[in-house]
């Protein structure tokens, strides 16, 4: 009998295998998840939008009624167009494509405030809505190009965190902005990559440029990527066979043409018209602060909460005074001025000051940011593979998130889109994206602040969690070797970690409650705001950290195998 | 068994060789063993596609916290609708009622509640619905006291008050109602043999119906909690606790007299189970002796128990006041009067019921009075209600798969189907109808869809999208429309009814050509009705007429299914 089994039993076994792959055929579809986060979608048109709404209103506006050659350059609002000529052209399309009733309803006022009613928001809502599209047709190429059970069980995984992602609903559809379509052309970068195309690669990249300049980021990975993936021949490269077949002519120069191809059909016009100058002044405009309206949780957010203790500590003990003077050498002076005090404190708009750390200078943070990319890009240098090339976006993403000039807690999409096509390679990087997912999220929460939307933005955010961190577990690879002991503490350290988010939630929560009671909440404010990206700011380089050095360290992640 | 959805697949995919076994084997007509599972009709369901993955975990707890937290994410999100007279001052709607008993229950002394300014949204549901108001109203004056401020407070409108007052709503129904629902499915899936995974699904789509969502956390009420607390009662019958049963039941009506609605029938069932089973009679079975064997200690233990109850619930008002006989009189007295307003005439604005309906045939406020139209519609309800309470009765004591001994779950469906009849008859041709009593009947008719039936889920899922419409006149004029089509959207999405093959959806039962006919024509009905509405202003002379065209459509798909329900309560064995 037993005998028996043992022969027999194989055969079940295969077939349930095989029934598996055949219905996995049909189930892998991203339209019912489409189809129901649609429903979410539209249930919060309705409530809070923020100033990019009218900002973007304003754009549609002024790619209605003016000729191209003053796009960049009418000053009718203060919402001026500064996104790359293709963005703009997407909202040419779009001001086209609003119905009569939606233009008398005062969508495409070009006017200095904008006055429109339940219409126009209907219509933007739904722009944004219709242009994610993109991404989920992106995500379900790139399951479908999966091949073998477990890839394509993985890729759905990734591919549903994505079209899932808090973010993008906080974003996108309750704050207002664009950015699930221009995901979804990055995820059709990255699949490229994936699939060997890299011509594909350069084509969709230099496209997404022109979409919102913010992709610089990541251009330096992606530029040595194909540097030495695709226009140089790496294996004579190495073997110190200098010669002019080391580079790919024909690769070099099709990559070439297409990039210069979609960036003449982008700027073309304006350099026609002689608006370049203008253009580049919107797009890079230094004169802003170093942090932004609210503070994204990088170095400097974590840089500006000391100095704020350092502030008290010099106020509070006198004999704290002579040493902060003695090692930081600040002008007194500047402490002794009410103004200066009042406007540092408030840090909720406006640029903050360092009044004790010395001044951070907007070349330090960029040559920060780009020695940290470099190192992230050495490795790349010398395997140029699709892993190596994505870890490298996303090292990338996270040094000039974290160092940047000027960065937005908006950014850390950024960092989460590419990182996630990693995760399910290994265990050991599951770590890292918790922490950066858990924390990255918590910073968006401040950018809704009304209270209707407070539980649908933290249950979302919840909800999610708790689905991706076990699917997660579930399909990915696990190591041969996995971390002993060290790992296993980490892993603790990360969770309680991340209890400790739920904890400052409720209490800025509570603080929230109670500010039109207590004055001192009031003058609080700014405190609230300082411990959320303080703390997550701890959140997101902790997992810069793992991250790097599962990159470095670690070979079996990177290799194809 | 042999459900169509079984077939589909074999044919579809002949690899599939085990399931090809099982469905052979019910093609010969094998009896199913009970203790087998039934194979779920919901596996087809875009419901199942999504919670699919997650059916491999143990107990599938992680399924059940992602229903629940989506259906708060729901709530919420439908929580950004305007509420009931928003915006219209002075008198406003619900919301104010709702927020105005808070206010006057933290400030006056419990034996004013229900005398103070009966003119300005005077208390007029009972004594737990006054104590929700009042833990409330404490609740919230800790956070921001001007919320709740005496007098000065009315009509104030503000987004953290609307906030405040949505969380308390979703509170409400996360503490009663979900967990109510979630032990239901779990305790009656037994006896149906629902598996863990199928239990899910079917607590997913009872939580995801439209009507509720809409009434509770669009226009703003706490039926949730009656709803809850009635289902907890419907769940200890089932497991055999019929004191708790009988608790929760009082707590219900307690809260909202529209409880009442179920009354008759829990009585006659409960007191059927006072008497033996003719065939659980051992030796000498006769009638008289199943008349003989009523059970006088149970009827006192139970009779003493809903007396108990309620003088608990009523205590605080004799407690706290003067004491005298002759004011705690004037006091209970005073609730009685304020919870059954007879006075008020025979339905609200208009509703889809049998005197609303005829009402433009028979012009019933012209020719009786108020006492008269009270008494008419007292007597039908009644003679109504007869029918299938006596039924189930005979049932109970005749039949011998109402026995103890029988392992049909016929008793259990025998509850539902006769909450279902004896609670659409009250909607029907009960008194002071309103348009969101609907509430109430929908409830046990929704449960059905657990009987794991592709011929009864159909049915249930029409009368719900029925129920939905009959609240658009309502929910149109508080301007909860993207609201109402998204959640009616999203359920019959969710059960498959967009799903162009006919084997994955729930659109109509596959046997019954008459029920084809039926749901087919009244979807057509309705777009019509909706396309007729949105497009065209009614006729001057009669400016209801859409209004009255919506009542009288879903008058005539409420009584079918009421028909249809005591028909299944007839053939039930």
């Amino acid at each position: 009998m037993a005998k028996k089994d043992q022969v027999t039993s194989p055969r079940p076994s295969a077939s349930t295998q095989e029934n598996e792959e055949v219905d996995s055929e049909g189930s892998y579809s991203l339209f019912n998840i489409w189809v129901i986060t649609l429903v979410l979608k539209l249930l919060v048109s309705i409530g809070y939008r923020s100033t990019d709404f009218e900002v973007h209103r304003n754009w549609l506006a002024i790619t209605y009624h003016l000729p191209l050659k003053q796009w960049y350059t009418d000053t009718t609002s203060e919402w001026t167009l500064d996104y790359p000529p293709f963005f703009a052209y997407f909202e040419w399309v779009l001001s086209h494509l609003a119905p009569r009733h939606v233009i008398e309803d005062g969508c495409l006022d070009l006017v200095e405030k904008g006055e429109y009613g339940m219409l126009t928001v209907f219509y933007q809502r739904f722009t944004v809505i219709a242009s994610e599209v993109v991404l989920f047709l992106a995500l379900q190429w790139y399951v479908n190009s999966s091949r073998g059970y477990t890839d394509k069980k993985r890729a759905f995984v990734v591919a549903c965190s994505l079209v899932l992602s808090p973010g993008l609903l906080i974003i996108d559809h309750i704050h207002f902005q664009y950015n699930g379509f221009l995901f979804g052309l990055l995820v059709f970068m990255i699949n490229n990559a994936r699939l060997e195309n890299h011509l594909m690669v350069g084509f969709w990249f230099s496209v997404l440029l022109c979409f919102k300049h913010i992709f610089l980021y990541l251009a330096p990975a992606v530029f040595v990527y194909l540097l030495f993936g695709y226009c140089l021949n790496t294996e004579l490269l190495y073997a110190g066979k200098i010669s002019h077949r080391v580079v790919r002519w024909k690769n070099s120069f099709k990559l070439a043409f297409t990039v210069i191809a979609v960036f003449t059909v982008a700027f073309g016009p304006f350099v026609w018209y002689g608006v370049m100058s203008q253009l580049l002044a919107r797009l890079f405009p230094f004169s802003r602060g170093l942090t932004h309206a609210y503070w994204a949780p990088n170095i400097w957010a974590i840089y500006s909460a000391v100095d704020r203790v350092c502030l008290q500590i010099y106020f509070r003990i006198p004999v704290s005074r002579s040493i902060f003077q003695y090692i930081f050498q600040f002008d007194p002076s500047n402490l002794l001025n009410k103004e200066t005090l009042k406007s540092s404190t408030r840090g909720l708009v406006g640029d903050s000051e360092y009044l004790i750390l010395p001044e951070i200078k907007p070349q330090l943070t960029f040559f920060l940011a780009l020695f940290y990319q470099i190192m992230a890009l050495i490795p790349l240098i010398l395997q140029p593979t699709f892993r190596r090339f994505v870890g490298s976006l996303t090292l990338c993403a996270y040094a000039s998130f974290l160092f940047g000039w000027h960065v937005h807690e908006k950014a850390i999409l950024l960092v989460i889109f590419p990182i996630s096509f990693l995760v399910s390679r290994d265990l050991e990087l599951l770590d890292s994206f918790n922490l950066l997912v858990s924390s990255g999220y918590m910073s968006l929460f401040p950018l809704l602040f009304t209270c209707e939307e407070w539980l649908v933005k933290v249950m979302f955010a919840f909800l999610w969690y708790v689905i991706f961190y076990f699917n997660f577990r579930k399909v990915t690879r696990i190591p041969k070797s996995i971390g002993g002991q060290g790992r296993l503490s980490l892993g603790r350290m990360i969770n309680s970690y991340i209890l400790g988010l739920a904890t400052i939630l409720l209490c800025t929560s509570i603080m929230d409650l109670y500010t039109h009671k207590f004055a001192f909440l009031r003058k609080l404010e700014f405190l609230k705001l300082v411990i959320i990206s303080t703390y997550c700011g701890v959140g997101v380089i902790s997992s810069w950290n793992i991250f790097s050095w599962y990159y470095f360290m670690n070979e079996s992640i990177w290799s194809n195998d | 068994m042999g459900n169509p959805g079984s077939k589909k697949n074999v044919s579809k995919n002949s690899r599939q060789h085990k399931q090809g076994k099982v469905s052979s084997g019910s093609k010969r007509g094998r009896p199913v063993p009970s203790s087998t599972k039934k194979e779920s009709v919901y596996k087809s369901t875009v419901l199942y596609g999504i919670f699919k993955n997650f059916e491999r975990a143990p107990d599938q707890w992680e399924a059940r916290y992602i229903l629940i937290l989506t259906a708060i994410i729901l709530r919420a999100a439908v929580g950004l609708a305007p509420y009931s007279g928003m915006g219209e001052k002075p008198i406003n709607g619900d919301f104010e009622a709702q927020r105005h008993w808070m206010e006057l229950t933290i400030h006056l002394p419990i034996d004013k509640w229900y005398f103070y300014d009966l003119q300005y949204w005077g208390l007029d549901y009972p004594p737990l619905t006054a104590f929700h108001s009042y833990l409330l109203g404490k609740l919230g004056s800790l956070i921001r006291s001007d919320w709740f401020a005496f007098v000065s407070s009315r009509g104030l409108e503000s987004v953290d008050l609307k906030t405040y007052m949505r969380y308390t709503s979703i509170l409400s129904e996360l503490i009663v109602f979900i967990p109510a629902v979630i032990d239901f499915v779990n305790i009656m899936g037994k006896k149906v043999n629902l598996s863990r995974m199928d239990q899910i699904l079917v607590s997913a789509i009872i939580i995801t119906q439209p009507s509720l969502i809409l009434i509770d956390h669009g226009h703003f009420q706490y039926n949730s909690v009656m709803l809850g607390s009635f289902l907890f009662s419907l769940t200890d019958i089932i497991k055999g606790n019929y004191i708790f049963s009988a608790i929760w039941f009082i707590c219900s009506v307690n809260f909202k007299q529209m409880a009442l609605y179920y009354a008759p029938f829990i009585f006659a069932y409960l007191f059927s189970l006072l008497f033996k089973n003719y065939y659980d009679i051992k030796s000498g079975r006769s009638v008289w002796k199943v008349l003989w064997s009523f059970d006088i200690k149970k009827l006192f233990l139970l009779g003493i128990t809903v007396i108990i109850t309620n003088l608990i619930i009523l205590l605080p008002f004799v407690i706290f006041g003067p004491y005298s006989i002759k004011h705690i009189s004037n006091v209970l007295l005073q609730i009685l009067k304020r919870v059954f307003p007879f006075e008020r005439g025979l339905f609200e604005d208009k509703v889809a019921n049998f005197w609303c309906t005829t009402n433009i045939v028979v012009k019933y406020k012209e020719k009786f009075t108020v006492e008269q139209v009270a008494r008419l519609s007292l007597v039908t309800t009644l003679a109504t209600l007869i029918v299938p309470c006596s039924l189930v009765m005979y049932k109970m004591l005749f039949k011998r798969s109402f026995s103890t001994q029988s392992i049909s779950s016929a008793k259990e469906k025998a509850l539902l189907y006769g909450f279902t009849v004896t609670s659409w008859l009250f909607y029907l041709f009960s008194f002071l109808v309103h348009e969101k009593t609907v509430l109430v009947p929908l409830l046990p008719s929704t449960l059905l869809v657990i009987l794991n039936d592709s011929e009864v889920t159909p049915i249930v899922q029409w009368i719900n999208n029925v129920a939905t419409f009959s609240l658009w006149p309502l929910l149109k004029k508080e301007s909860i429309i993207l609201q109402y089509v998204a959640t009616l959207f999203l359920i019959n999405w969710l059960v498959g009814n967009f799903s162009v093959k006919s084997t994955t959806n729930f659109l109509v039962p596959k046997r019954s050509l008459f029920w084809k006919v039926i749901i087919i024509s009244t979807y057509i009905a309705m777009l019509l009705i909706h396309f007729v509405d949105a497009c065209y202003a009614p006729p001057s002379k009669y400016p209801d007429l859409w209004v009255l065209l919506n009542t009288t459509l879903s008058f005539g798909c409420f009584s079918l299914f009421c028909a249809w329900s005591m028909y299944k309560l007839y053939v039930l064995t």
